[in-house]
């Protein structure tokens, strides 16, 4: 039996074809091999904004997870940053509930408590309740929209009257289906949004739950007239929130947030754009122009592209052989951010991630350019053989290539807010220095 | 009701069945979609990020739990199987099972049919504590593994000393413990989890925690309420302590004496330290948000299961 992690050459992948990608790259062929790097993935509260830190974006929001304790029991990672003090609420089901279902009863009454517990504690009282429910009740086939209505209705008359129940679905056996956990929170969350007078000055910016990392954007879309541009991580209220149903159009930064965009579009008439986070400046320019076309106004980006150029070459010039492996754990996708590392004129070394069809573009590109990268799939089972000091790599980017290769310099790139556009290139590249400079010392 | 307004959770079965089988060097499965897995890894089993461990995610999908598709889960396993060298497999149950009512005899000689080894099922929900979880896992090994006619006599073998109650004062069992289970000439069951096990065994057992047993912590004066493992609060009693036994978890008909309580809601230990009268309460800090007036003795007698703490 051969103790090693399983890989493949990127030359081999793309030999392959999109259409016979090996199983051991494939989400859903095999057991999950949990290494700290895919539990992320595996745990939608553990780490960055899963299902439950999302859902509490909603500002003046409360959440009561109604599920089985060990669905709730990572909570207290969360639990314990100071902006969610009190806003998390467990009802916990039994193995009774299981049966009778008699748990969604039980969430009027629950809701009751929760709200006095926070008037007697002399707390704000929430705009919103949010119940998040597991897959439990998606294998029981939960109606959870007429649960939450009941909910409400059942606040009517009282002194909580008006606060919003709303569902939010942690639904992991669902991850790789139409609708995703992540994608579906999105949707929740802005249906909340109630159609009101549209401002053709006001921009949204969704998909993130924390501030986008960008001026240029924001920069762009003030020249071009746009005074009010916001995201649901700066809105302070849960009024300040509900503004966001006036924007003239939705920039979408990432694609879970597309569903919500087309509600928007359907329900309040908010148009979207989509724009895609990627490491290649040229990319990053023809996505602007693209913008800039479609809004009708003229944007001038090369002050920042030339920053951004300027900073990939000042890396280059003082690593000319700078060899990096690249995992998934980052604010990147992974196969795009190696193939545009390798563009730059960089040696990917390792990949470390789960290859979706999709991605399948970005390997055979780099086949051409570096045939031997060696991709690992994060979740294969043959993971926990990696040996971590197999690797000759210079620099690591991701959280989970840092766990595979601890001796080597690494740039977690996976901070909460979202690095986009040049100035995510320009700061990418930045890190690196710092962190081959901060080894060297 | 079941509600929870403080804590969070406390640790679940699940996280109990993998403390125990995690030293034992199988392939553990978690017949769940990554979520259970992600607690266990991530959160519950605090030596996951000193070394590895082959614990793995069924990695299931909404089809293969509403289909109920044993067959692939069993041919993943077959294919980990044989690229992994290990003695045993393990499968533990969480909500996903429980729901859909997997039959976990038929699952285990389905996958001991394609693998050739043992399989060791161990029947958790998610829905019950985590010594729950650890007392099936015992059972589950014992029926497989223990032989009637051990090779060796071992000294003593303390049960339930895992990390989930005890933290860095965990004791590892081996598989070769469990083999040589019955010839041990003493069981020590150091927690709740380790009394059901000597229960089961049906040998003679001590009821003490090597933790305690020693060393009364630093800070316990007068009337005590111990809010701990069962077997925790039993030894500082036994030491001289002058205490009443709180627990979230199981209080066994050996240990419980008058003033002993099982608890289950945040308001029942409320309730027992304001008109409880006690001098000290010795449990978990995390446990204090409860009661914020309390203006007594606090001795912080760390639970892994309960708040995470190592």
């Amino acid at each position: 039996m051969k103790r090693e992690a399983i890989y493949f050459t990127a030359e081999e992948i793309a030999s392959h074809g999109k259409n016979s990608i090996p199983d051991e790259l494939l989400s859903g062929k095999n057991l999950v091999y949990s290494s700290p790097a895919t539990l992320a993935y595996n745990s939608p509260g553990a780490e960055g904004f899963g299902v439950k830190r999302a859902g509490l974006s909603v500002p003046e929001s409360v959440m009561l997870i109604v599920a089985p304790g060990c669905c709730g029991r990572n909570t207290s990672l969360i639990s314990s940053m100071p902006e969610y003090k009190n806003r998390f609420f467990y009802l916990e089901m039994s193995e009774p509930d299981l049966v009778t279902g008699n748990h969604l009863n039980k969430i009027p009454d629950a809701i009751k408590e929760v709200l006095s517990f926070l008037r007697d504690g002399g707390k704000k009282i929430p705009k919103v309740v949010m119940i998040c429910i597991t897959c439990v009740d998606a294998l029981l086939g939960t109606d959870m929209d007429r649960v939450c209505k009941k909910a409400e209705d059942a606040l009517a008359g009282g002194e909580f009257e008006g606060v919003k129940v709303r569902p939010c679905y942690m639904y992991a056996l669902t991850r790789e289906g139409r609708r995703p956990p992540m994608v579906h929170v999105r949707q929740t969350i802005y249906s909340l949004l109630e159609p009101m007078e549209k401002d053709a000055r006001s921009v949204n910016i969704i998909g993130g739950f924390a501030p986008l990392e960008n001026s240029e954007l924001k920069e762009y879309l003030t020249l071009a007239g746009i005074r009010n541009i916001r995201q649901i991580s700066t809105c302070k209220t849960y009024g300040e929130f509900l503004q966001m149903a006036c924007a003239n159009f939705n920039i979408v930064i990432d694609p879970e947030a597309r569903a919500a965009a087309e509600d928007m579009n359907k329900r309040l008439n908010i148009p979207y754009i989509e724009l895609t986070r990627v490491y290649s400046t040229d990319k990053i320019h023809s996505q602007y122009k693209a913008l800039a076309s479609v809004i009708g106004i003229d944007m001038d980006d090369s002050a920042e592209k030339a920053e951004a150029d300027e900073a990939v070459a000042g890396l280059k010039s003082a690593y000319p052989d700078l060899k990096i492996n690249v995992g998934e754990c980052t604010n990147a996708n992974a196969f795009e951010l190696a193939l545009s590392l390798t563009r730059m004129g960089f040696k990917v070394g390792e990949i470390y991630a789960t290859l979706a069809p999709e991605n399948f573009v970005y390997v055979k590109n780099l086949a051409v350019l570096s045939p031997d990268t060696k991709i690992y799939c994060n979740m294969e089972p043959t993971m926990l053989y990696y040996k971590i000091s197999q690797s000759d790599a210079d620099v690591t980017v991701g959280k989970d290539a840092g766990f595979y290769c601890p001796d080597i310099p690494n740039v977690a790139w996976n901070q909460d807010t979202r690095p986009f556009g040049y100035q995510g290139v320009r700061d990418l590249m930045n890190k690196i220095f710092d962190a081959l400079k901060e080894a060297k010392a | 009701m079941g509600l929870r307004k403080v804590l969070t959770p406390f640790a679940p079965d699940q996280s109990g069945a993998s403390g125990v089988l995690y030293s034992m060097g199988a392939l553990i499965v978690i017949i769940d979609a990554g979520g259970c897995t992600g607690n266990v890894c991530g959160f519950d089993e605090p030596r996951w990020h000193e070394s590895r461990s082959a614990v793995f995610s069924a990695g299931l999908r909404d089809m293969d739990a509403i289909l109920g598709r044993d067959e692939l889960l069993a041919s993943k396993i077959k294919s980990a199987v044989e690229r992994i060298g290990t003695s045993f497999v393990a499968v533990i149950g969480t909500p996903v099972p429980a729901t859909i009512g997997t039959d976990y005899k038929a699952l285990k000689r389905l996958i001991e049919s394609k693998t050739d080894i043992p399989v060791v099922p161990v029947i958790s929900n998610g829905m019950k504590l985590y010594n729950e979880g650890e007392k099936e896992a015992y059972k589950a090994l014992i029926d497989e593994f223990a032989s009637d006619e051990p090779a060796n006599e071992t000294e003593q073998l303390i049960i339930g000393m895992t990390p989930l109650t005890y933290g860095r004062d965990h004791r590892d069992l081996t598989l070769d413990d469990i083999r040589n289970i019955r010839g041990a000439k003493k069981l020590i069951a150091a927690s709740s989890s380790g009394i059901d096990a000597c229960e089961y065994l049906g040998k003679e057992f001590v009821i003490e925690s090597p933790v305690y047993k020693d060393r009364i912590p630093e800070g316990i004066r007068g009337k005590t309420l111990v809010c701990h493992d069962e077997v925790a609060g039993k030894t500082l009693r036994d030491a001289g302590v002058d205490c009443d036994i709180a627990t979230f978890f199981k209080l066994h008909d050996c240990v419980k004496q008058d003033g002993d309580k099982k608890i289950t809601e945040e308001d029942e230990f409320i309730e027992m330290v304001r008109y409880g009268g006690y001098d000290t309460v010795a449990a978990d800090i995390c446990l204090k948000e409860l009661v914020p007036d309390y203006d007594g003795n606090w001795v912080d007698l760390k639970c892994f299961a309960v708040s995470g703490r190592i």
